[in-house]
């Protein structure tokens, strides 16, 4: 199952995101946020010691992390602010801790915190607005590290299409 | 010299782990003088203050802790409210993290530079530290241990205006840590770590084992 989450709130790209995957057989799902209540995450870091794999933060993020445990990709549709992603984007990688757990193992040379779940997701980004490019297309390369993953890759809004040839899962 | 000194840790003052790291980094910056005024991110109070003296102050540091391999959500929502100053203002960073190798914090340290730029800012430097997890969990000269370093880096800074010193270069400590530490720390985390985490979370009132699957 390929998870889109849309923190903008133009919805045009997830309406054309859905006709470019209708000709083919890709099973997703759209969760649109601009209606839901999504926090920042706090640092409390219950969710590791207190309430393994629970979110303290009692708001819409949970239906997101109930998903991304099933989700073999999950793309995260951002706006963008000062080169990056604007906090909404971030926001829904920052609450992701709960798919880790405290425990931590060597992988390769770096350490990295053991997953909670078997489900491994790749990543990708489409961003809208400007964006130092480069940057981000190597801070979701690390990004996807925490997911004991690869990254998709980056795209622009206009560059749905290709972002679309990247959800044929294998 | 004057610097207005941001904490950008989304977690209140009295558990965040950049606060007391920023204790002891204060306490050598102030040696010769050095003045500063701190404001805290986690309150949403303080945001008003915080910009009227991103606007009146030519010399900032933003301490923060590594979020996702980059700055945290809540920091960007609040730097997302500045104007680009344009004005020579310096702009430094303290970046630490959880885990420990300088490789962990480089990305993270790659956008502070695009970060002062875009707030028309002149960059002076991140120090980088990992290895900063349990100052939370310790008290006393454990916390020290960890924290008292920062003191000499508070020199430092106060010292040249910037982090670009030998001495806060090597203050990140190895980029990786060599294969036979790997080993160790790799059987300490299998065995003793799992205790320590285990304990700290019966501390804290955990019914669950550390690796429950809620969801499934």
């Amino acid at each position: 199952m390929i998870l889109i989450v849309n923190t903008t709130s133009d919805t045009a790209i997830t309406e054309e995101l859905k006709r470019c995957i209708e000709d083919k057989t890709i099973e997703a799902q759209i969760i649109e946020t601009a209606q839901l209540k999504i926090s920042h995450c706090i640092g409390c870091n219950y969710c590791w010691l207190k309430t393994p794999g629970e979110c303290s933060i009692k708001d819409d993020y949970e239906i997101i992390l109930k998903k991304i445990i099933h989700a073999d990709q999950l793309w995260v549709i951002s706006d963008t602010a000062l080169g990056f992603l604007d906090h909404k984007g971030k926001n829904i990688f920052d609450r992701i801790l709960p798919i880790a757990t405290m425990y931590l193992k060597f992988v390769k040379d770096q350490m990295r915190h053991v997953p909670r779940y078997d489900q491994r997701t790749d990543i990708g980004i489409i961003y809208s607005g400007d964006v130092e490019k480069e940057y981000l297309k190597r801070w979701t390369q690390r990004a996807a590290l925490n997911f004991e993953s690869s990254s998709l890759g980056v795209f622009s809004k206009d560059e749905v299409k290709e972002a679309v040839s990247c959800m044929c899962l294998s | 010299m004057h610097v207005l000194i941001i904490n950008g840790s989304p977690r209140i003052k009295e558990y965040s782990n950049t606060d007391k790291i920023l204790e002891k980094f204060i306490k050598g910056m102030c040696e010769n003088g050095t003045t500063y005024e701190q404001f805290e991110v986690s309150d949403l109070k303080q945001w008003d203050k915080i910009r009227e003296a991103y606007y009146n102050n030519s010399k900032i540091l933003i301490a923060l802790p590594l979020y996702v391999e980059c700055i945290p959500g809540l920091l960007l929502e609040f730097l997302e409210t500045l104007k680009p100053k344009n004005d020579g203002t310096g702009m430094a960073f303290i970046l630490q993290s959880g885990f420990a190798e300088g490789i962990q914090l480089r990305c993270g340290e790659a956008y502070l530079k695009i970060l002062a730029q875009k707030l028309g800012c002149e960059y002076l430097g991140t120090l980088v530290k990992g290895d900063n997890f349990s100052i939370r969990f310790f008290e006393g000269e454990q916390r020290d241990k960890v924290t008292d370093p920062y003191t000499e880096m508070g020199r430092e800074y106060s010292i040249n205006g910037d982090f670009s010193s030998e001495a806060c270069r090597r203050f990140t400590g190895p980029e990786v840590l060599p294969a036979h530490i790997r080993f160790i720390v790799g059987l300490l985390q299998k065995t003793l770590a799992k205790k320590m985490f285990k304990k700290i979370a019966e501390d804290w009132g955990c019914t669950k084992e550390i690796d429950y699957r809620p969801y499934q």
